[in-house]
């Protein structure tokens, strides 16, 4: 289950749902390998691309905030497989025009590609991608609530089935790799949309959730418009806000390291 | 005076509801003991809304700054120091373990305690920032599990060696030991998270030493173990007290009153001020050792001279009376003066400091009321037959001369060698006063604890390896009156802490701390953005550099912050990137080297200007440290001045005469000076504890040279002759004060013993201040009085007003005015110069009153009248 994230989870595609709306419960699937595999398919492989304005607020303990607003752009090498991210920075005003770009890969064995533009600096950097659950540019959501989780790096289980969601545990391969213990996922029964996103600790203290808060159908997409990510243990939370959310706008090949840059057009809006 | 002779007659007399009575109140107010609120801490030695205090919790706040755990781990036994795999696996367990010191707090709801896990650097806590492939940048965890290797070890040792952020702090200059920082979300849970460290420590085998330390431990340990400290000595030190009074006076039953009267007083006191619901608090605890020497001296005073007095034949309570008849004035003039010098300490501007006079000078009261009612009525209680073979009169004549003897060698020495015992006395003093010139004040709540105890050692050995333990913040930010014109000019403005100048001028401070060698380690934003910028680069250490351009900076700043620990940038900064935080640590926590770092800060902001006006504030509790203590010491010091004149007002008052009241004073001044003055001399630091137990000095001296000099007095009227009345001084009275001396001195010994530096201070004090008044007393006094006979004993003045002697009025007049200003000083923060010009004004006034009042129609009418005794 990979999904979640917000950020892809924007881009999923409805099609051969009903949508959300649909007072009937729908049919009870049972295998759960088949409820993730799709919700990933469904939040991170919806169109052919799209295209986001994302505007984050982060909000600390004491309630000062800090924003961060960027375009973001995706496309699918393949549905399920490999895909590629640019993400241009507009706010704030002094990491302007910084450009990340993300080769994704499927393999379990092979590590993503970053690359990162600084015009400050006017540098382009590789960035080597060992380990996921860093902070994405300082908010409570992890590089990794982006891109999304392989699946293959959890074994899942159900909880439950409710009347609107299933609830899934996803418990680590390799614990070691990572902070948490396990953690839980809710996924719309109707949209397969996920929800909320429980994460516990080692010790299986609660420590982190993520909501999906507002979820809009554009393009006849169920779309999240509105995330919420709460660290439990700092008292922290970001929120993400999507706008201009466009699905299949035929974007080239930006993804390279020429266009770090000299961002296309679709990025600059 | 028949308010005396009654007192005595009641008392033997009704000697059963006496006893009754001193019972009921004692129980009384020890019931209301468990009640009792303990506060150790130090901080609260300022109130809350001190402007330090508040812009320490501001800095906090903003910050998000803890009072730090400092755990230090050592392998001196492995050649790779605490890099291997089984050193670090203790580590990585340590680390986990205390993750889960956290509580829910009882007293606020939805409000965890205890260790800031998110917040605790340790080697699996923190990233590392490096070189990934070539050109690639690479974040990653320092240590995400412990290594199976050794070459997976000193790999992880040479990465955190590697960053500057870590060297010094996490990791020691030499590359061997660690050190945890366990943040806290109340530091008086040090003691118990220090605890619970120290039993899951005592589970692992192995090589390593932990140590332990920084000061909310300190501070929260001190605050335990001073109580448990105080339940051993203050028991032991009576004991000892006990003994010496059985050697003494050789009567069981009778020995046992002094122990009732220190224990009724104490207790009594203790549940009083628990009971009108004050904190016992560092000072106040200190209360019960202020109040048992003060409350068996009198007691003793009693007992001598009822040992020397007592005879078959006029039977016990004939005895006591004749007792009482000689010491009820003395006492109660001790009493009254003690009392009103401990009382005074409540004009001090410091919470602790208030309760702690108010309270002594209540138990003093107490423990007088007490000695006048109960000792006679337990005299009483004593059967007749139990005092056979007691008293001077029945011990062998040789025994009873040894004491005797040496004191009446000493009393015929001070009369005819006078004059070269004053010169004598006077050199001293003045050596001493030169020694006071030269008194260091300084604190380290660290060193309240001996050089064996754990703490104390960690200090010392993880102040060896690291940048230090002890914490202080820095605080910049731009001054408020420059920055509206700054925003005014340019509306495009930069945040100021991502300007390039800004963070070189940040980073040209932090050189020249480390330069001046008084600052061991300091983190700021300028080491983060020189740090990612020298691996966004290349890794090359060329660039360790702050780059060019403001953008540059923040993106830098927004590369680290995409690491797995992005909010411990806003340690050093604000979101706004307006406030910058330097953390220094430094190897020692003693006050003056706190305040020569803030001289040293202060003078780089003279000598070099920033880019624009700063303004910049300190906290940490190494800084706070330094502010209380100085105004507990320096505040302590006028609070004693001003006791110290009170009890001169009284003493003159008392004794109807400003000279007397300056004879007075001479033991408690000369013990006072001297005592300051080989501290001086000796170097040792003048800290809290010395600040507070010069205070007792008021409780002793002024009791002995009242003692000495209201008999002398008495002795006097009656033979005429000082020559005749110093035998008699150098008799009995001056036995009481031998034995006095002697017993409270010894009987604080034990004290010596104690592994709290604060307790063995008291030992030595007591020690001192005993053997010193009661030697100034029994030499100097007498010398004193020698020559001076003839104004002190000059035929009784008719005076009854004191109005009407223009000298003492002058005098006394003075004396108050200076105490008056004293007090405005302490309260009003006027300048002293200011306060100068008000007595310069004042005095000649008080002169005018003076002149008008002595010379009033009442006392000429009244020296008309003739010779009138007064007492």
């Amino acid at each position: 289950m990979k999904l979640l994230t917000v950020v892809t989870i924007i881009f999923i595609s409805s099609s051969a749902l009903i949508a959300a709306d649909d007072p009937n419960t729908p049919e009870k699937i049972t295998d759960v390998n088949i409820i993730v595999s799709k919700a990933n398919i469904m939040a991170y492989y919806q169109g052919d691309d799209g295209k986001a304005r994302v505007k984050m607020t982060i909000t600390d303990r004491r309630g000062q905030t800090r924003n961060r607003e960027f375009i973001i752009l995706r496309k699918d090498v393949e549905d399920g497989g490999d895909q590629n991210y640019y993400v241009y920075f507009l706010k704030p005003a002094d990491v302007r025009e910084m450009v990340f770009i993300v080769h994704k890969h499927a393999d379990i064995n092979r590590d993503d590609d970053r690359w990162l533009y600084l015009p400050g600096l006017d540098l382009v950097k590789r960035i080597a991608a060992g380990d996921k659950r860093t902070s994405f540019v300082g908010s409570d959501f992890l590089y990794e609530d982006v891109s999304g989780r392989n699946l293959e790096e959890d074994t899942h289980e159900f909880i439950e089935t409710t009347e609107q969601y299933y609830v899934i545990k996803n418990i680590p391969k390799k614990p070691e790799t990572v902070e948490f213990g396990y953690f839980t996922v809710a996924i719309d029964r109707c949209n397969f949309v996920p929800m909320k996103m429980e994460f516990y600790d080692r010790n299986s203290k609660l420590y982190r959730v993520i909501e999906s808060q507002k979820v809009e159908t554009i393009q006849g997409f169920p779309t999240v418009v509105k995330s919420l990510v709460s660290d439990l243990n700092t008292g922290s939370k970001t929120e993400m806000e999507f706008s201009g959310v466009q699905y299949n706008i035929g974007l080239g090949d930006v993804f390279t390291e020429r266009y770090l840059r000299r961002p296309p057009d679709e990025a600059r809006k | 005076m028949d308010f005396k002779r009654a007192t005595a007659d009641y008392s033997v007399k009704h000697y059963k509801l006496v006893a009754a009575v001193m019972m009921v109140f004692t129980l009384a107010t020890a019931s209301l003991i468990p009640l009792i609120k303990v506060d150790t801490d130090p901080e609260n030695m300022l109130s809350p809304d001190e402007s330090v205090r508040l812009f320490h919790n501001q800095a906090k706040a903003e910050f998000s700054l803890y009072d730090i755990v400092v755990v230090g781990i050592v392998n001196n036994k492995n050649p790779d120091g605490v890099f291997n795999p089984q050193s670090l696996s203790r580590i990585y367990e340590l680390t986990e373990f205390a993750r889960t010191l956290t509580w829910s707090s009882e007293k606020e709801e939805n409000r965890q305690i205890g260790v800031v896990g998110v917040d605790i650097l340790a080697p699996s806590t923190v990233d590392h920032i490096g070189q990934g492939g070539p050109g690639e940048i690479k974040f990653e965890w320092l240590m995400t599990r412990p290594p199976d290797t050794r070459d997976e070890a000193i790999e992880i040792r040479n990465k955190a060696m590697s960053n500057p952020l870590l060297k010094g702090t996490l990791v020691s200059e030499d590359g061997r030991a660690v050190c945890l920082y366990l943040p806290l979300t109340d530091k008086d849970l040090s003691y118990r998270i220090y605890t619970l460290l120290r039993d899951k420590i005592a589970t692992f085998g192995g090589d390593e030493q932990y140590y332990i330390t920084g000061l909310p431990v300190a501070e929260d340990t001190f605050g335990v173990e001073m109580f448990i400290q105080m339940a051993i000595s203050a028991p032991l030190a009576m004991l000892v007290v006990f003994l010496l009074m059985l050697f003494f006076f050789r009567k069981l039953l009778l020995v046992v009153s002094p122990m009732i009267i220190a224990i009724v007083s104490v207790i009594s006191t203790m549940g009083l001020l628990i009971g009108f619901g004050f904190p016992v608090h560092i000072m106040s605890s200190m209360i019960p050792i202020f109040l048992m020497p003060i409350s068996v001296v009198d007691s003793v005073h009693i007992l001598s001279e009822f040992f020397e007095l007592y005879t078959r034949e006029k039977g016990r309570d004939g005895t006591i009376k004749e007792v009482m008849g000689h010491l009820f004035t003395p006492m109660l003039y001790t009493s009254l003066t003690t009392a009103a010098g401990f009382a005074s300490l409540a004009l001090t501007p410091i919470p602790p400091v208030q309760v702690f006079g108010v309270f002594v000078a209540v138990g003093v009261m107490i423990a007088w009321v007490f000695t006048v009612t109960f000792v006679p009525a337990y005299v009483m209680l004593i059967s007749e037959k139990s005092l056979e073979n007691f008293g001077q009169a029945a011990v062998h004549v040789e025994k009873q001369s040894r004491l005797a003897k040496i004191l009446r060698t000493t009393g015929q020495f001070t009369y005819t060698g006078a004059k070269p015992i004053l010169a004598v006395a006077a050199l001293i003093t003045a050596v001493a006063v030169y020694g006071i010139t030269r008194i260091q004040v300084n604190d380290n709540p660290v060193k309240w604890f001996s050089k064996r105890h754990p703490i104390r050692q960690a200090d010392i050995e993880l102040n060896k390896h690291f940048g230090g333990t002890y914490m202080a913040y820095l605080v910049l930010e731009q001054s408020p009156e420059s920055k509206t014109n700054i925003t005014d000019e340019s509306e495009d403005a930069e945040s100021l802490f991502t300007k390039p100048e800004m963070l070189e001028y940040v980073s040209k401070l932090q050189d020249y701390l480390k330069q001046s060698g008084l600052v061991g380690k300091s983190n700021s934003v300028a080491d983060v953005v020189k740090k990612v910028h020298q691996e966004l680069i290349d890794g090359k250490p060329e660039n360790y550099i702050i780059p060019r351009t403001a953008p540059a900076v923040a993106q830098c700043l927004m590369q680290f912050q995409s690491s797995h620990n992005p909010d411990d940038l806003w340690h050093l900064v604000t979101y706004d990137y307006d406030k910058a935080n330097i953390w220094l640590q430094l190897t020692s926590g003693d006050n003056q080297d706190m305040e020569k770092v803030v001289r040293t800060v202060d003078t780089f902001f003279t000598q070099n200007k920033p880019l624009v006006p700063l303004t910049y504030n300190w906290a940490g509790l190494t800084y706070i440290n330094t502010v209380w203590q100085d105004k507990m010491v320096f505040g302590m010091l006028q609070s004693f001045l001003g006791s110290f004149l009170i009890v001169f007002i009284m003493m003159a008052v008392l004794f109807r005469s400003a000279l007397w009241g300056l004879i007075c004073m001479v033991p408690l001044t000369l013990t006072i000076v001297l005592i300051y003055g080989v501290i001086g001399l000796a170097g040792k630091d003048y800290d809290m504890p010395v600040a507070v137990l010069s205070a007792l000095t008021l409780g002793m001296a002024v009791d002995f040279a009242i003692h000495f000099l209201e008999r002398a007095r008495v002795s006097c009227d009656r033979t005429g002759s000082w020559q005749t009345s110093a035998g008699e001084m150098f008799a009995e009275p001056a036995r009481a004060i031998t034995r006095n001396v002697l017993v409270i001195a010894i009987g604080f010994l034990p004290l010596l013993a104690a592994p709290l530096v604060p307790y063995k201070t008291v030992g030595v004090f007591m020690c001192v201040i005993m053997a010193l008044s009661g030697i100034v007393t029994l030499i100097v006094l007498p010398a004193i009085i020698k020559l001076t006979e003839k104004t002190l004993f000059k035929p009784k003045q008719t005076v009854v007003s004191p109005g009407c002697n223009c000298g003492f009025c002058l005098i006394i007049s003075a004396a108050t005015v200076v105490l008056v200003a004293l007090n405005l000083h302490q309260y009003w923060h006027l300048g002293l110069t200011r306060l100068t010009w008000l007595s310069i004004i004042t005095i000649p006034v008080m002169v005018l009153v003076c002149g008008v009042m002595s010379r009033r129609q009442v006392c000429k009418n009244i020296s008309k009248e003739g010779k009138r005794g007064v007492k």
